[in-house]
């Protein structure tokens, strides 16, 4: 274009392949830290495990007792709780851009609150007992919850970022206090149910994680497709427009993407507090804005975020498990005030 | 105004409301390849809405915009996007987006959903940032930037799209007087060695008789008149479309027709 520049180009493309470099370390570490929480989710516990242990149990299970614990009750939430924080990972990323706000979350679609909201009336309602049962319920609390929000969002006019969260805030109080209201009159059920409401990967069939794999694939699957568009959504609506966005085609996948991840992560684990409000600003601040990394990213450090919290849970109230949302709620609320003062300072 | 210059933009007989008022009100206007057209009118007089109209963010009541003869409803929204950009008045994108990811942004309309990322879009952004003089701040924070250099950014997302005719609104409001001919000279630049088709909306009348080649007065929806500045820069004409008395005289500098505006008409 204009020949005195070219010497500006040349150094436009070189930065572009140091960033890539960096994005290619950034993966493989990441990778390397999470294959290493997995196997410290093994490994630590009421009772701490050797590695020769864990590979006996995982390479030649001889029904002993260690074996059994490590196999049978180790392993499903060593691969549930990353699948889990992954999901909430990439949902985050999508509802912050969805919304343009950064500190929504699924929970500010009002998608955990659906959740909840469907479990307590499951038990208390039918009945409801199975772990099964319950992760159904949940999951489709989360997708009925995403359906209403989003219809009455676009009811409302447009689909703006601001009437997203407005909506969802509202659902998500207005769900809140139902399910108080049930539990507050049906103290039989309270004990177990509150376990339930604060997240937990502990005492998970592994089937949960066969049934959570595909939808959590799916919905990342849709994520990524939309990748290009939600970069642009990051500008405003007419710029948007403007590069041939069709707005409303676009949020609707996106809310469908969320909903997926979000009602999948639910139903494995309830709802896990603050990983999908966390983990975008880390997965931001390790490879930048553009959506097809930041989704890699935070499905990566989501998985490594769970994981940890997961193991940490086990020893807070030692030998108690504690509820492993209550972990990555307080984690999640000092990391994001320290994200803050950083980006203040 | 030489009227054998074909038409890129054809706008005819459109129409254009909120509900029961009519913003744009069965307005025509020929939009000549390869020039500058300046629209200019007197506030909520429609000149925004013509100019989101022509790139289809409003949808007409009646009417049509031509783009080489094709009306732009049957386009889709990428193709669209290849051949029409527009900078939309005060723009937004996140504070700690890099300038190069902002000037990618102009790419999008050039991706397909499994193809990936080209050599073409690279050579597009970087040519992109070096035409606006951004390349040397490709990885700071938008939210570190002048206004001047702000703006810059996002033309340079526009350019990155490599439409042959760019739209701007407003694109120099709030810059200083340097930054504002910086911008102005960047447009006029992107005009006369490349040949895009250009449509801006100013607020400045003197800046508009600078640049303009094709000068347009939108007032009530209407077009009221159009043409050359020298032949539009009247009092008479002024004083009806703007409702101030004003003074013309001819610029020393630029030998083109500027206006000292004295009173309320």
């Amino acid at each position: 274009m204009f020949g005195a520049h070219l010497a500006d180009i040349t150094i436009a493309t070189q930065t572009g392949h140091a960033a890539v470099s960096r994005r290619v370390w950034t993966y493989a570490g990441l990778g390397m830290v999470l294959c290493l929480t997995m196997l410290g989710s093994l490994v630590f516990g009421y009772k701490v495990y050797s590695l020769a242990d864990v590979w006996l149990a995982l390479s030649a299970n001889d029904g002993s007792e260690t074996a059994t614990v490590i196999a049978g009750l180790r392993l499903p939430r060593a691969i549930i709780a990353p699948l889990v924080g992954a999901a909430l990972g990439m949902a985050g990323v999508v509802v912050q851009t969805l919304s343009r706000n950064r500190i929504a979350s699924p929970d500010t679609l009002g998608l955990n609150g659906g959740a909840s909201l469907a479990v307590v009336v499951a038990t208390v309602v039918f009945g409801v007992q199975s772990l099964v049962g319950l992760s159904l319920a949940a999951a489709l609390g989360a997708l009925v919850t995403s359906v209403v929000v989003f219809g009455v969002a676009a009811g409302a006019g447009g689909l703006s970022p601001l009437k997203i969260v407005l909506v969802g805030v509202t659902f998500a109080s207005l769900s809140h206090a139902v399910v108080e209201i049930i539990l507050t009159s049906n103290e039989a059920q309270l004990q177990q149910l509150l376990f339930w409401l604060s997240g937990a990967f502990v005492d998970r069939p592994i089937s949960l994680f066969y049934n959570g794999l595909p939808v959590v694939v799916l919905g990342a699957a849709i994520a990524f497709a939309l990748s290009g568009a939600l970069d642009v959504l990051h500008a405003d609506d007419s710029t948007a427009s403007s590069l041939g966005v069709p707005l409303v085609l676009v949020r609707g996948l996106a809310f469908l993407a969320v909903s997926l991840l979000t009602g999948a992560a639910v139903s494995m684990a309830g709802p896990v507090a603050f990983v999908g409000l966390v983990v975008p600003h880390l997965a931001r601040r390790l490879v930048g804005l553009r959506h097809r990394h930041q989704l890699a990213a935070a499905a990566l450090s989501g998985a490594i975020y769970a994981t940890l919290a997961d193991i940490a849970a086990r020893f807070v109230i030692y030998p108690v498990e504690a509820p492993v949302g209550a972990i990555t709620a307080v984690v999640g609320a000092v990391t994001l005030l320290v994200l803050l003062k950083r980006r203040l300072a | 105004m030489d009227e054998r210059v074909a038409s890129r933009i054809e706008v005819k007989n459109l129409t254009l409301g909120y509900g029961q008022d009519l913003v744009l009100d069965a307005l025509d206007l020929p939009i000549p390849a390869g020039q500058i057209t300046v629209l200019a009118g007197p506030n909520g007089c429609g000149k925004s809405t013509l100019l989101r109209a022509i790139r289809r963010l409003h949808a007409p009541q009646s009417g049509a915009v031509l783009l080489d003869g094709e009306d732009i409803a049957r386009l889709k929204g990428k193709a669209l996007g290849r051949r029409i950009g527009l900078l939309a008045q005060s723009p937004s994108a996140p504070l700690d987006m890099t300038v190069e990811e902002l000037v990618r942004l102009g790419r999008y309309p050039h991706q397909a959903m499994l193809q990936p990322w080209s050599a073409r879009d690279d050579v597009a952004v970087a040519t992109a940032m070096a035409g606006t003089g951004v390349a040397h701040m490709a990885q700071r924070r938008i939210g570190s930037l002048s206004g001047g250099q702000l703006q810059r950014a996002w033309i340079a997302m526009v350019l990155a799209q490599e439409s042959d005719v760019i739209c701007l609104d407003e694109p120099v409001n709030h810059l200083d007087m340097a930054h504002q001919l910086d911008c102005l000279e960047l447009v006029t630049r992107l005009n006369r060695e490349e040949g895009r088709t250009i449509v801006l909306v100013l607020h400045d009348l003197n800046l508009a008789a600078r640049y303009a080649d094709q000068l347009v007065f939108v007032s009530g929806g209407k077009v009221r008149a159009r043409g050359a500045p020298e032949v539009m820069m009247r009092a008479d004409l002024i004083a009806e479309v703007f409702n101030v008395t004003a003074e013309i005289i001819l610029d020393p500098v630029h030998q083109r027709p500027i206006c000292i505006p004295h009173r309320r008409g």
